[in-house]
């Protein structure tokens, strides 16, 4: 059974490789995927319609801004199901306590100092990468991820009653809804501004700026959204994992 | 000028490599959990900060303000790295410690304090 | 972009996904998996890709190898095959 498994994988894996050949070269213009009507036009005209920089950024949040709201409601539904899946009851017996003071001295001293120093570096730098997406690589999804990481960090160098001082579960989880809650209400005052769903153009018509701008700052909202969202989840399927779904202990 | 930093940089670099070479030698060959920590967190920290001074000097060869500001981040990340890698090779070492996976012992002084 | 570069990359890279399969203690295969990532990042980054490298930076090998590895510990170590 095992050959037989390899020997498939060997074949698809050779299969691959010789259709791999047809392919167009690497950052050739001509090829399907870079000279059809859409992308040429994304290409040309992304910077002056949305005063966006970074193309990828524009297309992801502008143009297909559909796509992108699912996959947040995505994430947002993976973390539910975690959490319907792993958590457990809470022991009542065993009062929770607030850990800062004592865990501080349980917990390994020099880990716990450098922790304190770099969190808040952490979390500054995934703001900057959340308000960057403009200009540089980065948007929501990884201004999100670091700033979920930076709240790990916190529970895994301290104990994970600290983070959870910090930002409890049902904190948490109010995040997430709110993040694509921001989302989504975006689109919605669009369409009750007279426009199309997540036509951020119509926004000029409340904040004071010209529609290209309008578009640029509907992005920024949306990217806030997105990383409320995948913070939150990224924080609450850690402690969830971590600790059996008992929201205490943990590693 | 040029010269001067092109040397600087290119000696910079190879010490970078050679004790990055140390550190997977001391990895590979010493005997226990605790002097492979010591090799493996030593060298790591010490070639990381070379091999990136070593290109910080390489960007300095017109100093235009693009430039300077790779620079000023190249040396965040020296003293982000200067931080976390001691940082982590001791919490490696303290949590095998906490396992009870005391070090061998194998001197004399040791063995006759046994006897 | 130097090919050669590129051509290590992607043969380390397929070392890893096969040791990843192959190791049978799953702490150093959630280890090689986050190795895996951090290759893919760099070859994503080599590219062009930078988005893409970011989020597999971010994603792949930082979060997921804590989740994985958060996983191991509340589960065996071993596994059976």
């Amino acid at each position: 059974m095992r050959a037989l498994g390899t020997i498939a994988v060997i074949l698809t894996g050779a299969l691959l490789l010789y259709a791999s050949g047809d392919f167009p070269a690497w950052g050739e213009p001509y090829s399907p995927a870079n000279d059809s009507r859409v992308s040429r036009h994304y290409i040309l005209k992304s910077f002056e319609e949305t005063s966006v920089p970074n193309m990828v950024t524009a297309v992801l949040a502008d143009y297909r801004s559909y796509d992108t709201l699912f996959e947040t409601v995505v994430i947002f539904t993976a973390g539910i199901a975690i959490i319907s899946i792993l958590r457990g009851p809470v022991d009542k017996r065993v009062r929770l306590r607030r850990a800062s003071e004592k865990s501080l001295r349980q917990s390994n001293l020099i880990l716990a100092q450098t922790c304190r120093l770099l969190v808040p570096v952490i979390q500054m730098f995934a703001l900057y990468v959340i308000a960057h997406g403009h200009h540089s690589p980065g948007g929501g999804f990884q201004g999100g991820v670091i700033f979920g990481a930076s709240l790990i960090l916190v529970a895994l160098s301290f104990q994970l009653q600290t983070a959870l001082d910090r930002i409890s579960e049902k904190r948490a989880m109010i995040l997430a809804g709110i993040g694509v809650l921001i989302y989504s209400g975006i689109g919605l005052t669009c369409v009750l501004l007279g426009s199309n769903f997540l036509d951020y153009s119509v926004l000029s018509k409340v904040l004071p700026l010209s529609a290209i701008e309008a578009r640029s700052y509907g992005i920024l909202g949306v990217e806030t959204g997105v990383a409320f969202t995948v913070t939150a989840i990224m924080f609450a399927i850690y402690a969830n994992l971590s600790s059996h779904g008992r929201m205490k202990g943990g590693l | 000028m040029n010269m001067i930093l092109n040397i600087a940089c290119l000696g910079l670099l190879t010490i970078g490599i050679i004790i990055f070479f140390g550190a997977a030698i001391g990895v590979l060959r010493f005997p226990d959990f605790y002097s492979r920590m010591h090799a493996a967190g030593l060298c790591d920290t010490m070639s990381t900060i070379c091999l990136l001074m070593g290109l910080a000097l390489y960007q300095m060869h017109d100093l235009s303000l693009p430039n300077l500001l790779v620079v000023g981040k190249i040396f965040f990340i020296v003293a982000f790295i200067s931080l976390t890698g001691p940082t982590s090779t001791h919490a490696l070492i303290h949590a095998g410690y906490q396992r009870r996976n005391r070090p061998p012992i194998r001197d004399s002084k040791a063995k006759e304090g046994s006897e | 972009m130097i090919w050669q570069f590129n051509l290590i990359i992607l043969g380390f890279l397929i070392m890893a996904a096969i040791m990843s399969l192959k190791v049978t203690d799953l702490l150093s295969a959630s280890m090689i998996f986050g190795i895996y990532s951090f290759l893919m990042c760099l070859l994503w980054a080599a590219m062009g890709a930078v988005d893409v490298a970011f989020t597999e930076a971010a994603v792949g090998a930082g979060a997921s190898t804590v989740f994985l590895v958060a996983t191991v510990y509340s589960t065996k170590r071993k596994s059976s095959d």
